[in-house]
């Protein structure tokens, strides 16, 4: 029997309930995340009634929480910081650049800090410029770290739980529509229509194929709340224009390890990448640099970027949908490959 | 009515729990009043009553809304609160996931335009044009096509074909020798008169009724010929079928007709212009059949290629100088460019406007009409408007008149006809406004009554809605809405008819021209 439809939010929270009784080293910390409010996405309900004393609320002082969680890392605890908006990372980056970052090679390995940065980022909910961006591309020129973004066809939980066993520090980014959607897992080797390979690894990567591996038109690759974005594109593509795109949608976007995008690029021969945060200096430019010095060859067309336009996120809905990577722009893009075939 | 929405500000998921009703279902509240407690992500909120009345709720305590759901109506009146009892409860729809629609469009175009079942193609994923493709090559592979298959397999439904498209194939054969002789040589035929011409094939063995005129320099020829009393073809036309050519009774085509393809079936009473063409491109092709329902009317300089199948169904409107082609004109298929043959339906008293294009492949839905100008590249469902550059569905052909308004509207059809009498110079006595709503012109009176119950004081023209008794010598009873005309009449009869006609109401039994001439 397949197990009833699960949303983003109850797939973490059964995760953490399942690692709180699990471990008895995992804190949380974060703001207003004690019941029965249960945190901002209700992703922590029911965890502060079962575990008091290892479930903290806070001030809103983000830069003194991430430094409380390095200095519990360092010394043998397991803390998940919950940080509401992603667009507040920022307040604690000096800690995770200058020190979090850094410790455990400073300090020749004697040391590891196995902390967890809980964080949603996404738009196209009308919350304006400082609680709507996806600020992941901020956090990809920061070695040794770990950036983990999972999307609704991933076992989210699965994710959560390996980033809390990780002795690395991970930002774990989680998508504000996904809280509510409903998660899609593979059956038999497929999401509806489109069938699914799903790669070994902590962070697996998910590809989708329209023809079941065979030759297609280009790989689109992107990540967590892209994705059913993307997926709608590729549908759509495949509905209207018989033309079959693979999807790569990885969830370790830190370090970044392409060898699925490489391998589905040697069937496709072109890529498209598909973000949610702003295009320049993003998450597209530095694949498309690493996949065109891998497989040059490969490539019978310059790989083409699909992200929000350069600016600030407006708050009214119709300007925000303009800003942000579409399903149009991503059929766009795919079109305006050159020599894309049906 | 008022309703409660569950808006979508300080809520940060796409779903908020409705935790209490402060009220029960069906209480009555005021305006300001708290009526229910939501708990969203970012807070616990009481809403409030946007106004006085009786609260109708759509969903009950712990139920997980969809943000931007109605979940409650404030009926201010008992009308508005019967009048939510006769809706159905509101459900949230879900939106399709991916992959809710299994096939392509161009895999869906093709089983549609071959009448292939999809189900019947077992397939994890997408089904695909090459999926079709397959399946046909290995349909085609079992069943050899045969000859004389006319309609390959397409659907008639909706189209009421013309009763010769059943014609006996042993009817209206033409001697071998006699057919070679007008193939050989055409000129001498259209050279005869008409007389000349029907008493020449009707002794080679092709049926021809009585009255039949084909016009100066008109040529007809095909293997089988069956046309029936009363047909009129114009001058300079020229018919040449591969198989036959069958026109049903007392349906006239203007001059310069030219009709050319394999199998040709035409209906009675159909009513054609000037200039017209049936065939171009491909119409020598097995599959080039054409069938023409009764009493359609094609316009002046009407176009319609056939090398597969048309269909043309009855009392169809195919305006002046309309196209309907059955193939393009491609380059390569190797090279990617499309190379489509296929079949085009119009089903029955479907209209189509002037200049109108159909492309191959097009089904006109029952009673749709198609805008002038348009180009239609798909189906139009039945009962439809389209209009536009590809044509969209913008709306429905006709709406439902009420019977109050039906009879309004055929009253008022007296009070144009005698307007338009009077202003021919006729001599009309002035309106008797009553029950039945009458005039007389040369003699004759001219009634509306919205149900006709029998006899009638002769001579007289009834307009009526419904017919139920006989009629007396010399009255003519014109069921409007059964299109139907009963007993004879004279010069006023064949006058009202033709002003019907111009209401788009035709009237059977014929006939639809008027060698008596008009008023």
């Amino acid at each position: 029997m397949t197990p009833p439809p699960k949303r983003g939010v109850q797939a973490l929270n059964e995760a953490l309930h399942e690692i709180f009784g699990r471990r008895d080293d995992v804190y949380l910390f974060g703001e207003d995340i004690l019941d029965p409010y249960g945190g901002a996405f209700k992703v922590t309900s029911g965890l502060s009634d079962a575990y008091p004393d290892r479930v903290i609320t806070t001030p809103i002082s983000e830069a003194s929480l991430f430094g409380v969680a390095a200095g519990m890392a360092l010394r043998g605890q397991r803390p998940i910081l919950e940080i509401m908006f992603g667009d507040f990372i920022s307040l604690g980056l000096d800690q995770v650049v200058n020190s979090i970052s850094k410790f455990r090679e400073m300090y020749d390995d004697q040391v590891t800090v196995p902390m967890v940065v809980r964080t949603p980022m996404g738009g196209r909910r009308g919350y304006g410029p400082t609680h709507s961006q996806s600020l992941e591309k901020l956090l990809l020129g920061i070695p040794n770290i770990c950036v983990v973004a999972g999307s609704e066809c991933h076992d989210l939980g699965a994710l959560l739980i390996q980033a809390v066993e990780d002795e690395r520090p991970v930002f774990f980014i989680e998508n504000k529509l996904m809280y509510g959607r409903v998660l899609r897992r593979p059956e038999d080797g497929h999401i509806a229509e489109l069938a699914v390979r799903e790669s070994d690894g902590p962070y697996p990567a998910l590809t989708f194929s329209g023809t079941d591996f065979a030759e297609a038109s280009a790989t689109i690759v992107t990540y967590g709340g892209m994705l059913p974005v993307v997926l709608d594109a590729v549908t759509e593509l495949i509905l209207e224009h018989e033309i079959f795109c693979e999807v790569v949608a990885l969830s370790q976007l830190l370090p970044m390890e392409l060898d699925t995008v490489l391998e589905s690029v040697s069937r496709t021969g072109a890529l498209v990448t598909a973000e949610e945060g702003t295009l320049t200096g993003g998450f597209g430019a530095e694949i498309a640099a690493r996949v065109q010095a891998a497989v040059w060859s490969d490539l019978r067309a310059p790989v083409q970027r699909v992200a929000a336009r350069d600016g600030i996120i407006p708050s009214a809905r119709l300007l925000e949908d303009a800003m942000l990577p579409s399903v149009d722009d991503i059929v766009a893009a795919v079109s305006a490959l050159e020599g894309v075939r049906s | 009515m008022l309703e409660i929405v569950l808006t979508r500000e300080d809520a940060n998921t796409e779903f908020a729990l409705l935790a209490e009703w402060l009220v029960v279902d069906r209480a009555q509240v005021t305006q300001g009043q708290p009526v229910c407690v939501v708990e969203t992500t970012k807070a616990t909120v009481e809403i409030e009553s946007p106004g006085a009345g009786t609260i109708v709720q759509l969903f009950p305590e712990n139920a997980e809304v969809e943000l931007g759901k109605t979940i409650a109506y404030v009926a201010e009146t008992a009308d508005e609160l019967a009048s939510i009892d006769a809706e159905p409860a509101a459900k949230p729809a879900p939106k399709p996931a991916v992959g809710d629609r299994k096939a392509t469009r161009k895999a869906a175009e093709l089983a549609d335009l071959h009448g292939i079942d999809l189900s019947a193609i077992d397939k994890r994923g997408f089904i695909t044009e090459k999926d079709v493709e397959e399946l046909i090559s290995r349909q085609k592979a079992s069943e050899p096509p045969e000859q004389g298959q006319a309609l390959a397999g397409l659907s008639t439904e909706g189209v009421t074909l013309p009763a010769s498209f059943d014609l006996d194939e042993s009817v209206g054969a033409l001697e071998a020798g006699f057919l070679a002789s007008i193939r050989a040589d055409p000129d001498s035929f259209r050279a005869l008169s008409s007389d000349e011409k029907v008493n020449a094939l009707r002794d080679a063995g092709a049926h021809i009724g009585v009255g039949v005129d084909l016009g100066e320099g008109t040529l007809v020829v095909s293997p089988r010929i069956v046309i029936e009393d009363g047909v009129r073809i114009g001058p300079r036309g020229t018919v040449v079928c591969e198989e036959v050519v069958a026109i049903g009774e007392i349906s006239q085509f203007g001059a310069d007709l030219e009709l050319r393809c394999r199998r040709a079936f035409l209906g009675a009473g159909i009513w054609a212009g000037r200039s017209i063409r049936f065939g171009g491109g491909g119409h020598r092709d097995p599959w080039a059949t054409l069938a023409v329902g009764d009493l359609a009317f094609v316009g002046d300089e009407a176009f319609v290629n056939v090398c597969r199948p048309v269909l043309i169904g009855r009392e169809v409107f195919l305006t002046m100088r309309s196209i309907i082609v059955t193939h393009n004109i491609g380059h390569s298929v190797l090279e990617g460019f499309e190379n489509r043959f296929a079949p085009v339906v119009l089903e029955d008293r479907s209209q189509v406007g002037l200049a109108a294009v159909l492309y191959a492949g097009c089904r006109i839905g029952a009673e749709s009409i198609v805008a002038s100008n348009s180009y239609v590249v798909g189906d139009i469902p039945a009962g439809s408007f389209a209009i536009g550059v590809p044509a969209k569905v913008t709306g429905k052909s006709s709406h439902v008149l009420s019977g109050a308004r039906r009879i309004e509207t055929a009253r008022r059809m007296i009070d144009d006809l005698h307007e338009l009498l009077a202003l021919r110079g006729h001599a009309v006595s002035a309106i008797a406004d009553g029950e039945p709503r009458s005039f007389e012109v040369e003699g004759t009176h001219v009634f509306f009554m919205p149900a006709f119950r029998g006899a009638g004081t002769a001579p007289a023209v009834v307009l009526t809605l419904e017919v139920h008794g006989e009629m007396a010598d010399g009255v003519a009873v014109i069921d409007l809405v059964g299109r139907r005309v009963h007993g004879s009449g004279g010069i006023v009869l064949d006058s009202v008819r033709e002003f019907c006609r111009k209401r788009g109401i035709k009237l059977e039994p014929g006939p639809w021209a008027y060698p008596g001439g008009l008023l």
